[in-house]
């Protein structure tokens, strides 16, 4: 294939989102390969493919608004979405490579060593004008809220956007209730200062503080999957009394564990109350 | 329901199924015939031991790795990247489409072991005579002439289909290996794990150009190719059982080895294989690896 021309990359970009969006995304957008200053050395896009150019963003897959509604908090927790928006980055990579002819590679959506990601796809997603950092912690989009997001590393030289200049957080609801109460709604149902994980600080319709314990987030959000088994299987080896053993294989919360890493694999994550109640999006989940 | 005669002359319903299997993401589909088994295999453990009356045989086969992925210079990225398995989507929308469009009857064919390493059915069979590639040198890896290492899927049907033929040429050794056999006595494969030097590959080319004979090592290769998965799980966890003292337990419990098996064998499942080295030199297919 010949290599695509600078003045061509415009209406390749073009075809490439609508693909995206004709293919299940809500959003998509591209940020520049070298736009990641702010990641560290060997996290870079040119460290995973060399002669990177862009790194598309697709967002989409988050719960439906039934999913919000249900009123069996095990629901949220063992029905999984997000894998349908990764199937979209495989699928993109391919578009890319087959039609367009540049190396694209999808970004492991896993962990590299020490639960590090191979590239913040947070980042990819806020240079890409996808969405913006939240106070809760996701990258939000206005209108849209909460969302999962996947990430393609390309050498095909797309022109990037720019990243949102009004950032969806905090809402207007949100602005007033930290002048009314000096907390937001995110704040208020995970308070960092009282066992939660959330905190920070408004000031002129922006906030300007964020405080996030990620450690503690991760013990409540990943409560079953992978850091469920090991904490059981640490517990089961550490007890002597095998009727007790015995009970902890066959609990509930075991099974559950179980089944959120094997069969139902997408369940990854079992909290979400930082954006049940989160006003970004909020006409997404409200249905008849 | 009005159902086809399905005779093997029956081209349309044999193309738009095949179509079909392309829609939804199979880059490549073949048919064999279920009697073209019984050569190779024994009684009880054909197609048609699966599904009374079985008559075809259709694979699919998708490609795997992104030339991007085989291009990335961190490995961990190609042994944790789980791939869409698109050739499964596709096996199960031309069956739906067999039993739904054509009144018979169509299944999956299983392909993860049951017994030891055997599956109820050989993907790598069921693509050579559905005519979608041949056997490598390589870890006997069947190879498509023009697309190199595909990843295949299956279904049988009572619905006899007119098949495809085997394929006349050998897509292994490509003309590049051979010539670099008679001058190095190995192909590109060889050399990369060469048995005879602590890897899995060995083999001989005959004066026709044609594998001779082949060896692999398949459980050096699997103790190599699958350290995260099953096999790995079950080694670290028979470590964590065995290991008396609490404290060393816990690290390996929650250790980057033990974790990644974890991720492994549930949400990137897909993730069964992280060598590829062989394949990484293997010239068959190699110009759709190589892009802009």
């Amino acid at each position: 294939m010949k290599a695509i021309q600078e003045q061509d990359c415009g209406q390749v970009k073009a075809d490439l989102i609508s693909y995206c969006l004709k293919n299940g995304a809500l959003v998509a957008g591209v940020a520049g390969a070298d736009a990641f200053d702010d990641a560290p050395d060997g996290f870079r896009p040119a460290d995973l493919l060399p002669n990177a150019k862009a790194v598309v963003v697709v967002g989409g897959a988050a719960p439906r608004a039934g999913d919000w509604a249900c009123t069996i908090p095990e629901h949220l927790e063992t029905m999984g979405t997000s894998d349908r928006i990764n199937s979209l980055g495989m699928k993109v990579a391919k578009v890319i490579e087959d039609q367009f002819g540049y190396y694209a590679l999808f970004v492991p959506p896993g962990m590299n060593k020490g639960n590090r990601p191979f590239l913040s796809i947070a980042m990819a997603a806020e240079l890409s004008g996808c969405g913006s950092r939240s106070l809760a912690g996701p990258i939000l989009r206005e209108k849209f809220g909460f969302m999962y997001f996947s990430a393609i590393v390309t050498t095909l030289p797309l022109p990037p956007d720019a990243a949102v200049e009004s950032p969806a957080c905090p809402a207007p609801e949100c602005v007033q209730m930290w002048e009314s109460e000096a907390t937001t709604p995110c704040m208020q149902t995970c308070p960092i200062e009282d066992c939660g994980c959330i905190g920070g600080r408004i000031e002129e319709g922006r906030w300007v503080e964020r405080r996030y314990d990620s450690a503690r987030c991760a013990s409540r959000v990943h409560t079953y999957w992978v850091p469920g088994f090991q904490k059981t299987l640490e517990a089961v080896l550490d007890e002597d009394d095998k009727d007790k053993r015995k009970m902890m294989l066959y609990g509930s919360f075991f099974t559950r564990t179980l089944w959120s890493i094997t069969y139902a694999a997408q369940s990854q994550a079992q909290c979400l109350e930082c954006m049940r109640v989160c006003p970004v999006g909020r006409d997404m989940r409200t249905k008849m | 329901m009005q159902s086809m005669q399905g005779k093997p002359e029956d081209h349309d319903a044999t193309g738009r199924i095949k179509e079909a299997g392309r829609n939804a993401g199979a880059l490549v589909v073949g048919v064999a015939p279920v009697d073209a088994f019984n050569e190779f295999i024994p009684p009880g453990h054909r197609p048609q031991d699966i599904l009374p009356n079985a008559k075809s045989i259709v694979v699919a086969g998708g490609k795997g790795p992104t030339a991007g992925a085989w291009r990335c210079s961190d490995h961990r990225v190609m042994e944790i990247t789980g791939y869409d398995f698109r050739e499964n989507v596709a096996i199960h929308v031309m069956a739906d489409f067999i039993e739904s469009e054509c009144g018979y009857q169509a299944i999956q064919a299983g392909s993860l072991p049951t017994a030891g390493h055997h599956p109820p059915m050989s993907m790598m069979l069921a693509a050579v005579l559905a005519g979608l590639g041949t056997r490598s040198l390589a870890a006997n890896i069947i190879l498509h002439p023009t697309h190199g290492m595909l990843y295949y899927a299956a279904l049988v049907t009572t619905m006899s289909l007119e098949p495809d033929q085997r394929l006349e040429k050998d897509a292994c050794p490509h003309p590049m290996c051979v010539k670099t056999y008679r001058a190095l006595g190995k192909t590109p494969c060889m050399a990369a794990c060469p048995a005879d030097d602590g890897g899995c590959l060995d083999g001989s080319i005959d004066e026709d150009g044609r594998i001779e004979t082949s060896y692999y090592d398949r459980e050096r290769c699997v103790a190599r190719s699958m350290n995260f998965g099953i096999g790995s799980f079950q080694k670290a966890l028979t470590e964590i059982v065995n290991e008396d003292d609490g404290g060393k337990r816990k690290a390996m419990i929650h250790s980057d080895f033990f974790t990644q098996n974890l991720s492994a064998l549930s949400f990137y499942k897909e993730s069964v294989a992280q060598c590829f080295e062989c394949m990484r030199v293997c010239p068959v297919g190699r110009d759709e690896r190589k892009l802009l």
